[in-house]
């Protein structure tokens, strides 16, 4: 009860004295090994957006830090809004997209010549399937898939799908259509590709991150939609190339516009975007690659974009400025490698020429910015 | 019954508990001044963190609220991307004017029927899978297990349903009940119910086919309006449980041996229980139901996310909790963003709504039957 005595409370307060000094200790041995690291100067540089090329991301910066030791790079896969919210309020040196920025976006970051966005690689959106005692690859057009997803064909042995593909035996099986529920660039290159091949698809559900789909089942992410495909007999839904690859999902080949039944590899995707070079113009570099000519181009493409302020007014030093414009130029051009390694499109070599152009045009407080090795 | 009775009811057996009044004033001790002021700002604390919880969601949801006031409520359109079509004229063709189609583009629009339906139709169907079990369980523990000698163990495993983490019961009815019903269960009752006349509602569904109905078949997935029903149904056990039992052991003694005095059978004494305690076990239902409403993780995975109203069980559907685990950390605009937050406010109101009523009920009952002795 009360106080303690006075010797006790002595003994106590010896105690605490013993205890503030052990912190102190501490704290001081822990403050020197933090200027120590300080010292070494280590230049951070961090990124945020899209999940869809995030993998390949990782393993850049992953592969940046042998060519560059003393640069530490973070990506935050928030999605695609969210990196364009996130260099908008300027809390990232750069961002991730899968869809190019629209005119908004750009005025809310100070317009057109303020802002430089480069593709990074491209990727594809493939139809997978699960038609029980279908051996054979099955062969889709736009127009069918459009018409699939409206819900107009509703069999798989409808007439429509028995003509693409003479010899399979498809069931009287109901078709049930899976789709993204939450918003992404996956859903918006589908619906954008299909909206050119149908006028009925783009008037009655549009074009979007998110759309209403009038017949079918929603799964959250590639990862949902592949467990509604892989689950239910009779379903079809559309999911990212790289993911189905990686998982060893089926999917079938569509036509494209030179009329040739063309699967998604990273090679067919290339081709697609190796068509657009003629796209791009200035340092904002956007170009739509669904349906391009060529005979082997995969019809359902698209680029995913890294954007930074032209003038990097977000970033502290010159030395994360560096880093910045470092880390682009070497993940446009030798990290291309790895997207081929990890089943995304690398990019092809005169979208790598534009893309270099755009990056130059990068300054810090109005200089240039200079490279390690540059100088 | 009102605040008054209330007090009396719960203050008349201890009437010494009262503070007696002209008591010299002890000194304040800084312990006792420091514990205090500690209980009175967490209390602060909590009745503040909910204000800011619901105006800083009717803040978000202004957007929202302003562009579809009450009509929110009642359309079930849910499309966040813009639509951009040719306009048709009176005759339904193609406006061209100059040679070229006139096209209209027509704003996001955001309803929340659907969800509505979906939350309701998905917690009612859990409440009808649920009830009978929970009272069931409830009344064996109150009165049978005792003379078993089991009556703790099976309070223990039947709480112990409620601390599995939604998540774990979601992937079991991903990967287990749901291609179980797609594989036995539904196509057995969709069998039966061919042959049943005035059942064809429960096989069919009405498709919107570029502008026109369409009905079909409903395809059985397994994921759907009745799996997110069971799922929930499994979750809000524990909870109907072990309220209701609480309830049935306040039932006094002497009403139950008087009910046996007078010659009830086992199951008329039962009966008399129930009916006795029928106010506090409703309660013990509406706080399942509050509970089923805002469940989400478990059912996202298993009811298929389709924002429609279908009246067959077999057909998916999204719940208000679903949908906004769907689509709020991708949400593609502002006024998207606002609308799945008006859908949250809706939510808070309802599973308030049920709460309140429960409570109203559960504390409401008890005293009444306790004012009445």
């Amino acid at each position: 009860m009360g106080w303690p005595v006075r010797a006790g409370r002595d003994q106590e307060t010896l105690n605490v004295m013993k205890l503030i000094g052990t912190v102190a200790r501490t704290a001081a041995v822990a403050g020197t090994m933090l200027v120590a690291a300080m010292a070494q100067a280590d230049t951070r540089i961090t990124g945020a957006g899209a999940t869809f090329p995030a993998p390949l991301y990782k393993r850049w910066v992953v592969e940046f830090e042998k060519v560059a030791p003393n640069v530490k790079v973070d990506y935050n896969s928030i999605g695609s809004g969210g990196g364009v919210k996130a260099i908008t309020d300027k809390t990232v040196a750069f961002a991730g997209s899968d869809a190019p920025l629209n005119k908004k976006e750009i005025d809310a970051l100070g317009g057109e010549d303020k802002v430089v966005q480069v593709p990074s690689c491209a990727g594809g959106v493939v139809p997978a399937y699960n038609v029980p005692g279908v051996k054979e690859e099955l062969k889709f057009t736009g127009d069918v898939l459009a018409q699939i997803f409206m819900g107009k064909i509703s069999k798989w042995n409808d007439p429509a799908l028995a003509s693409l593909n003479p010899g399979v035996k498809l069931p009287d099986l109901a078709i049930t259509p899976a789709w993204r529920t939450d918003g992404s660039g996956t859903t918006f290159v589908w619906t954008n590709y299909l909206a050119t091949q149908s006028e009925d698809f783009k008037s009655s559900i549009g074009m979007g991150k998110q759309v209403q789909w009038p017949v079918g089942q929603g799964g959250k992410g590639n990862e949902g939609v592949t467990a509604v495909v892989q689950q239910t007999a009779g379903s079809i839904g559309y999911i990212e190339s790289n993911y189905a690859t990686a998982n060893k999902i089926a999917f079938g080949s569509v036509k494209n516009y030179a009329g040739a039944f063309v699967k998604a590899s990273p090679e067919s995707i290339s081709a697609a975007g190796a068509g657009a070079v003629g796209k791009f113009q200035g340092t904002v570099l956007s170009a739509d690659i669904w349906s391009q000519p060529g005979d082997n181009a995969y019809p359902i493409a698209s680029f995913t974009y890294l954007i930074v302020y032209k003038d990097l007014k977000n970033v502290k030093s010159v030395e994360e400025a560096q880093a910045v414009v470092h880390f682009l130029n070497w993940a446009t051009t030798s990290g291309q490698t790895f997207a081929g390694q990890m089943d995304y499109a690398p990019l092809a070599t005169p979208v790598q020429a534009k893309v270099a152009a755009a990056l130059a045009s990068i300054t810090f407080q109005g200089k240039p910015v200079m490279m390690p090795g540059q100088h | 019954m009102t605040e008054s009775e209330h007090q009396v009811a719960a203050g008349a057996p201890a009437p010494s508990d009262e503070p007696e009044a002209g008591r010299p004033r002890r000194r304040l001790r800084p312990g006792d001044f420091v514990l205090g002021m500690l209980a009175r700002g967490s209390a602060a604390g909590v009745v503040l963190m909910l204000v800011a919880l619901v105006s800083v969601l009717v803040y978000s949801a202004l957007p929202s609220l302003r562009a579809f006031g009450p009509s929110f409520l009642t359309s079930s359109d849910w499309r966040p991307n813009e639509l951009e079509r040719p306009v048709r004229g009176p005759d339904g063709k193609v406006v061209i004017e100059d040679g070229e189609v006139v096209t209209e583009t027509i704003p996001p629009s955001f309803g929340a029927l659907p969800v509505i339906y979906g939350t309701t139709v998905s917690s009612v169907l859990a409440l009808a899978f649920a009830v009978p079990l929970s009272l069931g369980t409830a009344l064996f523990i109150v009165r049978v297990a005792p003379r078993l000698r089991i009556a703790g163990p099976v309070s223990f495993l039947v709480e112990f349903l409620a601390s599995i983490p939604s998540i774990a019961y979601g992937i079991w009815g991903l990967f287990v009940l749901a291609p179980f019903l797609q594989n036995h269960f539904e196509p057995t009752i969709a069998t039966a119910a061919r042959h049943i006349p005035g059942l064809g509602w429960m096989l069919s569904e009405t498709v919107n086919v570029g502008g026109h109905a369409v009905d079909r078949p409903v395809p059985l997935t397994g994921r759907d309006m009745l799996c997110g029903g069971m799922i929930l149904a499994i979750m809000i056990l524990p909870i109907i449980t072990a309220v209701s039992r609480d309830v049935l052991r306040n039932v006094p003694r002497g009403q139950i041996e008087g009910t046996l005095a007078l010659g009830a059978t086992w199951w008329q004494s039962c009966r008399g229980m129930l009916r006795y305690s029928r106010s506090g076990l409703f309660g013990a239902v509406m706080l399942g139901l509050a509970r089923a409403a805002g469940e989400t993780m478990a059912v996202t995975m298993v009811i298929g996310n389709n924002n429609q109203i279908a009246p067959s069980p077999f057909a998916p559907a999204q719940t208000m909790s679903s949908l906004l685990a769907n689509e709020f950390a991708e949400a593609s605009s502002d006024l998207h963003r606002a609308a799945l937050l008006e859908v949250a406010l809706v939510l808070l109101v309802m599973s308030l709504g049920f709460n309140m009523l429960a409570r109203w009920l559960v504390v409401g009952g008890g005293s009444r039957t306790a004012a009445a002795q």
